[in-house]
């Protein structure tokens, strides 16, 4: 389920803030952001998720996600 | 509902869970946020330029813990920005702590010792048992940075603890009264409040005494160890408190009064009143915002 968002300065998008601390660990989702462009939604994730050295940090706009299923989600009992 | 299964999705909720939740999002989302200008308001007093640097780091965190309750709620409907920046400064949810101005740095730390120890609790309790799967995945990045708020308060007074004379006597002067605020931050005692939704929801695993237990059990402790007198001692398994509970306190002189019992009703009135620097904190957030959406009328 993809929200719209409103900011003061107008349309934000969700992004998705995956992170990994270790070579030997796989990439997880440690957060989200809403920002109305890549580049400050990077800051943003940059800035807020900053409780961990990590080896690699990526974010992924939340509409450019395609979901097969999730939980709660209709499609979920297959 | 099933017992041991995380719940992912508004579509797995009851109206009245989706409810709890969101009061319960609202409370930690409004007391991470009030932190930042009540600690601000304080690190500039900072005595050197390395710890006004780690009260700015503390602030940021607080801000991204304040993000990851509004967004969550923002997931669930709610507007962020009418959260954060049109509602009255009286309807904010936090303890009513923060509303009693933090006048120098020393009573940054104790806050950081104290303050930070009992969110530790609380959102340490909401982390092992909260049945809202992104909650407690959002939480993860909480405890790690409230441990580190922690260890700064309790370096500190460790450090003004050791120095002595009155250096020690104005770090005793700050805990005489944010001890008892602290205290009382926990709420109603168990056997005054019958029942918790947020129990039975499995939005937090711990009752209000048990928490306030757990916190005493962690400060009283530190406090004698470093020569810091708290009115509390340790009987058996508990801890248990040397002045009536609760009694008044004068937030404008920051003085309790332990020889002046009052009753809960007289403690929720002056929480509902909110504290001497509620307002002034709330403005601080939000007078720029309409500013800016003034100027940018357009948008």
């Amino acid at each position: 389920m993809t929200h719209a968002y409103n900011r003061v300065q107008g349309a934000a998008r969700e992004y998705g803030v995956f992170a990994r601390k270790l070579r030997a660990e796989p990439l997880r989702q440690v957060g989200t952001v809403v920002a109305p462009d890549d580049d400050l939604a990077a800051a943003y994730a940059r800035a807020t998720y900053d409780e961990e050295r990590w080896i690699e940090m990526a974010i992924v706009a939340r509409d450019q996600l395609v979901t097969l299923w999730a939980p709660g989600e209709e499609t979920s009992e297959a | 509902m099933a017992a041991l299964d995380l719940i992912e999705a508004p579509s797995e909720m009851s109206a009245d869970y989706l409810k709890e939740l969101k009061h319960t999002l609202v409370v930690s989302g409004d007391t991470e946020l009030i932190s930042a200008p009540a600690y601000y308001l304080a690190a500039q007093r900072a005595p050197s330029i390395n710890a006004f640097m780690t009260g700015i780091a503390i602030i940021q965190d607080e801000l991204a813990h304040a993000h990851i309750a509004y967004h969550i709620l923002e997931e669930l409907g709610e507007d962020q920005e009418k959260l954060i920046f049109s509602r009255d400064p009286k309807s904010f949810r936090y303890p009513y702590a923060f509303d009693v101005p933090l006048e120098s740095w020393t009573e940054l730390i104790v806050a950081n010792a104290f303050y930070d120890q009992a969110g530790f609790c609380l959102l340490g309790d909401i982390h092992e048992h909260c049945s809202y799967g992104p909650w407690k995945r959002g939480l993860n990045k909480v405890m790690l940075e409230e441990n580190f708020h922690l260890r700064n308060g309790r370096n500190w007074m460790k450090k003004m603890s050791q120095a002595g004379g009155e250096t020690k006597a104005e770090l005793q002067r700050a805990v005489d009264w944010m001890f008892p605020l602290t205290v009382e931050w926990f709420g109603l005692p168990d056997e005054l409040k019958m029942h918790s939704k947020q129990l039975d929801y499995k939005l937090k695993g711990k009752t209000n005494d048990q928490l306030r237990q757990w916190w005493l059990s962690l400060v009283v402790p530190y406090c004698e160890e470093h020569g810091v007198k708290v009115p509390a001692h340790q009987e058996g398994e508990q801890y248990v408190l040397d002045y009536p509970f609760p009694c008044t306190f004068d937030a404008e002189a920051r003085r309790w009064d332990f020889k002046d019992p009052c009753t809960w009703d007289d403690v929720l009135a002056r929480w509902r009143a909110r504290g001497p620097r509620n307002a002034e904190m709330v403005a601080m957030f939000q007078e720029e915002f309409h500013t800016f959406r003034k100027a940018h009328a357009h948008n």
